[in-house]
């Protein structure tokens, strides 16, 4: 048994279906990935209490208020980083350029986290079984 | 209905618990991943024995597998009550109306294809009821389900094409 012999047996229409559902699901995840980015907002929390709520594709710097001093954060390109911090050993400064997930400062007690108002309310999908 | 229909559909009704059975203990990388091998003797009871036979094999499949399994009445059952009845329906609806248009192939496709659908539309209505997560993840099981889809349909084709129609499946000849 040949590839040649199993083609032989499939119908035009088989074939057209296989190539139109390949299409379909690769074009469908495509879309569904610019439709549904991973993050659209950037919250800011400092000691487990928000402070500031800012969209992602908007370029800007502030700086937030810590426990011990300033933190600068920057957004630009659809990216954070924590420019500049007054905490000790810049763990969240040499964290670079994120474009999803959450950089912490845990001296200065500041989080930044990236994500959408849908999927902050912790409700995912575990698993479909069946 | 016959006595030899009856043997039939017993026959091809304990393959395909077997199966189905045997599917849900191996493994998958992914846990929305899966192989639906019983789907082979859903499609090849359409093709050789009609419609009726293949959905008394459907529902005495899923029942009698989710009894040994032990997901009978539970959320797992309903996924996949739902996916096999709504595959087979959507099978025999093809292969009636055009039974010269799609090979075992492209029925196995159509029959992947609505067991997803089927599933993710109950996922979305019992349990998820978020529109997006289901977006999210319809494409990767369509396309799973595509590839999964050629390989069943090419077995099928092949036991389709070896099993004489007329003869009685449990007779070695």
């Amino acid at each position: 048994m040949s590839l040649k012999e199993i083609t032989k047996e499939t119908t035009i229409a088989d074939r057209f279906l296989v190539i139109a559902l390949i299409i379909l699901s690769i074009s469908g995840s495509l879309f569904v990935k610019k439709a549904f980015p991973e993050g659209t907002d950037v919250r800011i929390d400092v000691d487990g209490k928000p402070v500031y709520l800012l969209p992602l594709d908007v370029n800007m710097v502030v700086a937030v208020k810590g426990m011990n001093g300033d933190s600068i954060v920057e957004i630009k390109d659809k990216k954070v980083r924590i420019k500049e911090s007054s905490c000790p050993n810049k763990i969240c400064v040499h964290n670079g350029w994120m474009d999803r997930g959450a950089i912490i400062c845990l001296p200065n007690k500041v989080t930044v986290n990236i994500g959408s108002p849908e999927n902050r309310q912790d409700r995912t999908i575990d698993a479909i079984t069946g | 209905m016959q006595l030899q229909d009856k043997y039939r559909i017993a026959l091809l009704s304990a393959y395909a618990v077997a199966i189905h059975s045997f599917e849900s203990m191996l493994p998958t990388p992914v846990p929305w991943l899966r192989l639906g091998i019983a789907n082979i003797i859903t499609l090849v009871t359409l093709v050789l024995y009609g419609f009726r036979s293949a959905m008394t094999v459907t529902l005495i499949r899923v029942i009698l597998s989710s009894m040994f399994i032990g997901t009978f009445l539970g959320p797992g059952f309903i996924l996949s009550l739902g996916g096999g009845v709504s595959s087979t329906m959507a099978m025999g609806a093809v292969f009636s109306i055009l039974p010269r248009l799609f090979g075992p192939l492209g029925l196995s496709l159509i029959g992947a294809l609505f067991h997803n659908i089927a599933q993710l539309f109950l996922a979305y209505i019992l349990f998820v009821q978020q529109i997006e997560p289901i977006l999210i993840i319809s494409p990767i099981l369509i396309l799973l389900g595509t590839i999964t889809g050629v390989v069943n349909g090419i077995i099928a084709g092949l036991l389709i094409k070896n099993i004489p129609k007329n003869k009685s499946l449990s007779k070695k000849s």
